[in-house]
């Protein structure tokens, strides 16, 4: 469900679960798509500390030459179940919460959920509020969207 | 960049109350003034005016300067600014796992 100022992404893997988890924090995978089409990430410019407090930085390079760096820091890490890293710097902090569920068939689902968290989104009624009516807004932003 | 920011925070903010959406469901159909938006939400119209006080900080809402009873209008372009925040990051991770994909092809069987 799309809610608002939060994203979830899921996606199904022909691979298990375990390798996925590695996939997405070893840099010798990471290099190889953590990046848009166009773009590549370099080797020596991703930093993975795998461990609650550690970095977990990349940077992206575009076919222009230009950079993008992300800075983020681990909060948990449940191999090969979930992983959460926080970036403090964007948009007054964003969680990245990714869980990988076995799907029992050699394939596993990737469930990627990101929060962006300003102040008034930590409010314990700002909180309660996005628990409500929240399909019905998801079709009115979608029909408001499509007019456009 | 901060700027815009800041201001997105604003409207994620404004948008986080179930009453102001409904009030912004409301006015996707046309202007209303205090008085029609107080009437379906058993609200009394100071309390609207709250509302509608972060709505118009947010700018998802103007309101007209010239009648006195000042009708509010939705501002559909913030709407969909706070759509495309979603678009993007969306795009990103679809991107990424497109390119996932590739790589675990390639892992795990060469040319399969």
């Amino acid at each position: 469900m799309t809610e608002v100022g939060e994203l979830t992404f899921s996606r199904i893997h022909e691979a298990g679960p375990e390798l996925l988890f590695d996939c997405m924090t070893r840099p010798e995978h990471l290099t190889h798509f953590w990046g848009p089409a166009g773009t590549t990430t370099p080797l020596d410019g991703i930093v993975v500390d795998l461990r609650p407090g550690g970095a977990f930085e990349t940077t992206i390079v575009g076919g222009d030459g230009g950079t993008h760096t992300m800075r983020a820091v681990y909060a948990e890490i449940d191999r090969p179940r979930r992983l959460v890293w926080i970036e403090p710097g964007v948009e007054g902090g964003m969680r990245t919460e990714i869980t990988f569920v076995d799907l029992g068939d050699g394939r596993t689902e990737v469930v990627t959920h990101q929060t962006n968290v300003p102040a008034a989104f930590l409010a314990a009624q700002a909180r309660a509020g996005f628990a409500t009516s929240l399909d019905r807004f998801d079709a009115y932003l979608a029909d408001l969207t499509r007019d456009r | 960049m901060a700027v815009v920011t800041d201001e997105l925070s604003l409207v994620f903010a404004a948008l986080a109350d179930p009453t102001r959406r409904a009030i912004l469901e409301r006015l996707a159909e046309g202007e209303a003034t205090v008085h029609q938006l107080a009437e379906p939400f058993a609200m009394t119209q100071q309390a609207v005016s709250k509302h509608l006080k972060v709505l118009e900080n947010a700018r998802l809402i103007s309101r007209g300067r010239a009648a006195q009873s000042r009708p509010c209008a939705l501002e559909p372009e913030r709407l969909a600014e706070a759509v495309g925040w979603i678009e993007r990051h969306r795009q990103v991770w679809a991107q990424r796992h497109d390119r996932l994909a590739a790589h675990l092809q390639r892992l795990q069987g060469g040319a399969a």
